[in-house]
């Protein structure tokens, strides 16, 4: 079978699945559930940097969705439904928790947290030699309000307008904590491999 | 005459004792029946194996099919069986009055190479070898094996069974047992799990695939033999008991409190893996091959 | 263009650069350098999507929510074995009571989070006997140990057993998070002590077994 026809046939099973899940089958929902639990996973488990909060956050946004499928009419794609669901809850859960979602104000940084300036300084490139567990451990690093904004757009795809309306900012505040968060990793990956580098 | 009349009776005495042995014989066997079972699936079917008392084998067999044999011990239990589209179920049936021995049923069970198996049963034990699908295998005080099964999400579930996984790669493997010891020989993958209470674990291996492994038990003790050329980033510690490093780690920077005795964290190689060994008071021994 | 006017637009860059920008990258090796050391990033973070896998206890939790809830109008196929005969409509207050068990614990890692005092501590103390040097067992306990030995009166001991160790796990796990609430290993005994019980109650329940 053909990638588009594998694509086309994947589809249809996802059409099916929700119209059996709006009937109550169990089936159904599971198919729906395996079709995209890693993604909404993963997504939590990065925003949150614990398993134990992902799970649960994985498993409300699911029943979210569940409660609501009756509703579902098909005008976006059902992915895109569940995912906008699946942020909203994790946004919901750390305004509850009191944690920043975004640095709304540059001001506000502390020194700790702003990203070292180093124009023309002779360190070592990263680029072709991104570790994919060293940047998973990176991102664990990062201050929230930084960690939001790089996991919406260089992990899951939002584009900034999308961004800005989830969490609550402007485009170039969006712009702006993207590159900051971008140039913090670059620090702690470069940091880390210099650390490296110096042991005998 | 009197001792003609004696071996007489002694022949006799030994033929009636044959016939017995025969009929009871004939009558055992007449209690255990075969049944088999044959089911056409596609892709990635879905198996599943639903037994309270007796094993449970599962193998890979040729074509897009999926074959139960199930060998039942008494007329107290029955076989019964479903199939929607890919999904096989079969499940043992306890009538009234069946026991642990009358109720068994012993399953062979063979699917395609990339079918999902869950299988479930109080006693087992339960057997899977050479998949490359998801499995889960779920039972009280079941012995589990899985041998030589790659690709796949395993998931395992016991109170006092052993489990024993090897030459399992490229998973990504969860087991939780209460008191069940649990031995991984060879077991690779992005997520590699293991919770137990009392149980010991054992892990032989190089902790590799730039995996997740994170063995932790209350009281049991854990044991790591991995080479010297493991690239793992380690992390050990027990509340109560000892813990005991054969390795030269580089130190990391890190929140952990590394205490002599009782807790080392640090790197070695490129740290591609992620290893933690917690233990609350069990002992816990990162070895070298 | 210098360093810190090609630095102040950077955010802004898209994949495009105008032709001033172009030059000045050609120029500099420390600003291009910083232009392939974020694209980097930005293209290896685009792999990490979707590529954690939950452990399969979310989907159970999630299928004895709805079915709570009365969203799923049939049961799962691999499941839907008749209640065991005699005892079967005993059991109904059991799923419940487990699924109210995970939730529990769900909260009551959230709360440790928040520095809230942990549901456990909220719950009403432990009733039950007290087999001699043995702590007693809390109500829920018993009721399962009970129905277990009416269902399947070998296995009793077994679970009585298995239930005590995932208790005294959990007292250990408890004692150790209170101790020091940041501490991650901590939470995670208790996560895993949690999970085990969970497991005990689940395979309790379990009706297509006896």
């Amino acid at each position: 079978m053909t990638d588009a026809k594998k694509q086309q046939s994947n589809k249809l099973s996802e059409a099916e699945a929700i119209e059996r899940a709006k009937l109550g089958d169990a089936e159904a929902f599971e198919a729906l559930y395996n079709l995209h639990k890693r993604r909404v996973y993963s997504l939590c488990l990065r925003m949150t940097a614990n398993t134990a909060a992902a799970e649960d956050l994985t498993q409300e946004a699911f029943l979210q969705l569940f409660r609501k499928i009756g509703t579902f009419r098909g005008e976006s794609a059902f992915s895109t439904w569940l995912h906008r669901m699946s942020v909203n809850v994790v946004l919901m859960q750390l305004r509850k928790k009191g944690l920043p979602v975004v640095a709304i104000e540059d001001t506000m940084e502390t020194e700790e947290d702003a990203p070292r300036k180093e124009l023309g300084a002779d360190d070592a490139r990263l680029a072709g030699s991104v570790d994919r567990m060293q940047l998973q451990r990176s991102i664990a690093a990062l201050p929230p309000g930084y960690r939001m904004i790089f996991l919406l757009h260089d992990v899951e795809g939002y584009e900034h307008n999308e961004i800005a309306e989830m969490v609550g900012c402007s485009i170039g505040n969006s712009k702006s904590q993207l590159h900051k968060a971008r140039m913090k990793l670059r620090e702690i990956l470069k940091t880390s491999r210099a650390e490296k580098a110096a042991k005998p | 005459m009197q001792w003609g009349m004696l071996i007489m009776c002694r022949k006799q005495r030994a033929a009636i004792f044959a016939v017995v042995i025969l009929v009871l014989v004939a009558f055992a066997a007449a209690e255990t029946t075969r049944k088999e079972m044959h089911f056409k699936v596609g892709r990635r079917a879905s198996v599943s194996i639903v037994n309270a008392y007796g094993p449970i084998s599962v193998k890979p067999g040729p074509g897009k099919r999926v074959v139960v044999t199930a060998i039942l011990y008494s007329a107290k239990v029955e076989v019964d069986q479903s199939s929607r589209g890919h999904r096989v179920s079969v499940f043992s049936h306890l009538l009234d009055g069946a026991t642990p021995d009358t109720g068994r049923v012993d399953y062979e069970v063979l699917v395609p190479a990339d079918a999902n198996v869950t299988l479930h049963s109080t006693t087992g034990p339960l057997h899977v070898e050479k998949l490359h699908s998801d499995m889960i295998l779920e039972g009280s005080g079941a012995v589990v094996e899985v041998r030589d099964v790659s690709s796949g999400h395993i998931q395992i579930k016991t109170l006092n069974g052993p489990v024993t996984l090897t030459n399992v790669s490229d998973g990504h493997v969860d087991i939780t047992s209460v008191s069940g010891d649990v031995a991984l020989n060879m077991v690779n993958g992005s997520v590699v799990h293991v919770n137990s209470s009392s149980g010991k674990i054992h892990y032989d291996g190089d902790f590799g695939d730039a995996g997740d492994y994170s063995l932790t038990t209350h009281s049991g003790d854990i044991e790591a033999i991995a080479p010297a050329y493991a690239s793992i980033e380690v992390v050990a510690r027990s509340v109560q008991g000892r813990v005991e490093n054969d390795f030269p780690l580089q130190p990391e920077h890190t929140s952990f409190v590394a205490r002599a005795g009782s807790a080392f964290a640090g790197t070695m190689g490129e740290a591609a893996s992620s290893v933690k060994l917690l233990s609350f008071s069990g002992k816990i021994h990162l070895k070298k091959h | 263009m210098t360093c810190e006017e090609f630095e102040r637009v950077l955010p802004e860059l898209g994949d495009g650069h105008t032709t001033e920008q172009e030059a000045h990258l050609k120029s500099c090796s420390a600003c291009s350098d910083l232009v392939a050391d974020l694209n980097a990033i930005s293209q290896q973070a685009r792999l990490l999507q979707g590529s954690e896998e939950p452990s399969p206890w979310v989907w159970n939790s999630i299928e004895v929510a709805l079915q709570q809830e009365g969203l799923i109008r049939q049961p799962h196929l691999a499941r839907s074995q008749p209640p065991a005969p005699l005892l079967g409509w005993k059991l109904r207050w059991l799923v419940p009571a487990a699924a109210m068990f995970l939730v529990a614990f769900g909260v009551l890692m959230f709360q440790r989070g928040t520095g809230q005092p942990p549901v456990a501590e909220q719950q009403t103390p432990p009733v039950g006997v007290e087999t001699a040097g043995l702590q007693p067992m809390a109500g829920d306990d018993l009721q399962l140990l009970k129905t277990v030995g009416e269902r399947m009166p070998s296995m009793r001991a077994e679970y009585e057993a298995n239930l005590r160790s995932v208790n005294a796990y959990i007292r250990d796990a408890e004692e150790s998070a209170d101790s020091d609430p940041n501490d991650e290993v901590a939470q995670q005994y208790l996560r895993n002590a949690y999970e085990q019980k969970a497991m005990v109650y689940e395979m309790a329940l379990d009706r297509s077994l006896p």
